[in-house]
């Protein structure tokens, strides 16, 4: 279940690292999301609070 | 790092931003910290907001007296009669302290707040338009200049002479180990929501946020604080699979449960556990029904779940192909926890939030303040800050017992030394202390199948020294498994010692079928054995007898 991420859209701010209610995000070598840890409770924070609409979560296989 | 401050405050969600908010509003010289596992802006169980406030008593409408019986029949009996009732006397004033913050409660065409009844007796329950709630709070506590310390897992309360006085942790991301010495501190900081597995078999697919592992009843715990209604495991008929809440949203306004024999069924003040038991009787799947709503019901149901609290459900929906108007919404129980939210568990506070620990006060999911859910958090937030400034205004900072600090210190530089090379994963080793938590304690209990857990228990204890643990986030995982543990050896403890049938099916003893008033309407408190060190459980009255 990884991040849907627009990289032409993406400013690489970090603002979805920030705010990530697991701390599961972390920027690539390339500046864009991805998530390190395979944790996510798909609270929808870090597609929320991204400014530059940029990021889509999908949920985990095993409750979608 | 080594900080002093006066107040310290573990947890930023609900109750710990206005814990922190409070306090500098009551004397802005006094200098309060809070400690925040993930980061204060989205934080807790409110980060995208909550669509009500469960419990107001509004002047002229309803009475606390009003509520109090209410919540006695829900709490079928277990319940001090004092901090209920202090929060239900100031719901009134957190309303308008909400308000003033630009919170919206929607009223309606005669310019009454919009309510609708949830608990036996009195309509309480407050609709509130809130997506951005826990950003305003975020914002408060900044403007106080309250200072937030994110990223940072507590793993000690540091105690001397039976009074807390301060924090140890480290920092979830660099591992920098933190002391904060406090002359009153806070511990706000959730219940226990990753305690049995979500039958999705996902980690953290739990209904609430899955951060909070009973940190706050493990730590309380340890220092020496008691604790109590640990046996109330409890769950809820929420979205199958999803564990999304719904219920009061969708029920409050004309939708309706069915079986799997298409028979209604009677949802007396939205009763989940009659909901539990057609699952139990074997009548399910059972589905929330819509279909015979207007277009404009639909449509505010939609927007109330589609943007607030838990707005995935709308992607969750659209990939299933459902629509509220044609399909039906299958309910599935999900997993058991540990909450003074939405339960009757926590550490022993009396109407000030003051623990049986000098110097620590407790506020929200991690204290036992039954059923409490949001109201509770602000209020009790708001009593123990100002509880919390009268006593650092009579106290100095504790001494700490440097050898204390290095010992926890050294804990976990060990941890990280020892587990690099570790043969099981956090998440392996997670599932299976859960789902045996799953298979033991949790309903149908009975004796023999509570001990099979504490047969477990030293096992996985040991057998910790086998978890991989290669940075700072997997070390704040293998600590939340230890919060996991000790929540569930107080369950299974107060279990065991609860020999009766009290709560529904949440504390439900095979071999104790019934419920028991003559003997058993009591607490069981648990607090560490000062000698042996292990859990001993106390039976203790029911202040007033839970009556005024």
């Amino acid at each position: 279940m990884p991040l849907i991420v627009d990289e032409d859209l993406c400013t690489s701010c970090g603002v979805c690292v920030d705010r990530c209610t697991m701390d599961i995000i972390r920027l690539n070598d390339d500046g864009f999301p991805y998530k390190k840890y395979d944790e996510c409770w798909y609270c929808g924070v870090c597609e929320e609070d991204c400014p530059e609409n940029a990021l889509i979560i999908d949920l985990p296989f095993q409750v979608k | 790092m080594e900080l002093e401050t006066d107040i310290l405050v573990i947890g930023g969600g609900s109750a710990g931003s206005m814990a922190a908010i409070v306090a500098k509003e009551q004397n802005p010289d006094i200098d309060v910290t809070i400690i925040e596992k993930a980061e204060i802006n989205r934080s807790g169980s409110i980060a995208l907001g909550m669509d009500a406030l469960n419990i107001v008593v509004q002047p002229g409408i309803t009475t606390p007296e009003l509520y109090m019986n209410s919540a006695r029949i829900a709490t079928e009996g277990i319940l001090d009669y004092k901090p209920s009732y202090v929060m239900a006397e100031r719901s009134y004033s957190i309303l308008k302290r909400l308000e003033g913050w630009g919170i919206r409660f929607p009223r309606d065409e005669e310019n009454k707040y919009i309510s609708l009844q949830v608990h036996a007796k009195g309509s309480f329950l407050l609709e509130m338009d809130s997506p951005d709630l826990k950003l305003v709070l975020a914002e408060k506590v900044k403007e106080a200049g309250v200072r937030v310390i994110n990223r940072t897992i507590v793993t000690k309360l540091l105690v001397n002479n039976e009074q807390v006085i301060g924090a140890m942790g480290f920092n979830i991301r660099t591992g920098k180990v933190i002391v904060c010495k406090a002359k009153a501190t806070i511990l706000a900081n959730g219940g226990c929501a990753r305690f049995s597995l979500p039958n999705s078999g996902y980690l953290y697919g739990t209904f609430d946020y899955p951060g909070n592992a009973g940190d706050g009843y493990s730590l309380a715990y340890r220092a020496g604080a008691q604790l109590t209604g640990f046996e109330f495991t409890q769950c809820s008929p929420l979205i199958k699979d999803i564990n999304c809440p719904l219920l009061y949203i969708t029920l409050t306004r004309g939708a309706e449960v069915v079986n799997a024999l298409g028979e209604t069924i009677d949802l007396e003040y939205v009763s989940t556990q009659n909901m539990l038991k057609e699952l139990r009787e074997g009548k399910g799947p059972i589905f929330i029904k819509m279909n015979h709503l207007p277009e404009e019901r639909i449509q505010d149901i939609e927007r109330i779940l589609f943007t607030t609290e838990r707005p995935i459900q709308k992607k969750f929906w659209e990939n299933r192909g459902v629509d509220f108007r044609e399909g039906l919404i299958e309910l599935g129980e999900t997993e058991y926890q540990l909450c003074g939210g939405h339960g009757l568990t926590g550490i022993v506070v009396n109407e000030k939030a003051e623990t049986t620990l000098k110097g620590l006060y407790a506020a929200g999911d991690v204290a036992c303040v039954p059923l409490q859910h949001l109201t509770g958090a602000f209020v009790f937030g708001e009593v123990a800050a100002e509880e919390a400034v009268k006593f650092v205004n009579n106290n100095d900072l504790g001494e700490v017992d440097q050898n204390l600090i290095k010992d926890e210190e050294q804990r976990l530089l060990n941890v990280m030394d020892n587990n690099k090379s570790g043969s099981i994963s956090v998440k392996d080793f997670e599932y299976k202390v859960r789902r045996t938590i799953s298979d033991y304690a949790i309903p149908p209990k009975n004796e023999i199948k509570l001990k099979r857990f504490l047969w477990w228990l030293p096992r996985f204890r040991d057998d910790m020294k086998d978890i991989q643990v290669t940075d700072h986030h997997e070390l704040s995982r293998y600590e939340e498994i230890q919060f996991i543990l000790d929540s569930a050896e107080l369950s299974v403890h107060a279990s065991l010692a609860r020999e009766e049938s009290r709560w529904g099916w949440f504390h439900h003893r095979t071999d104790y079928p019934e419920k028991d008033d003559g003997n058993w309407l009591k607490h069981v408190v648990l607090e560490k054995g000062l000698k042996s060190g292990e859990v001993q459980t106390l039976l203790v009255d029911i202040e007033n007898g839970g009556e005024h």
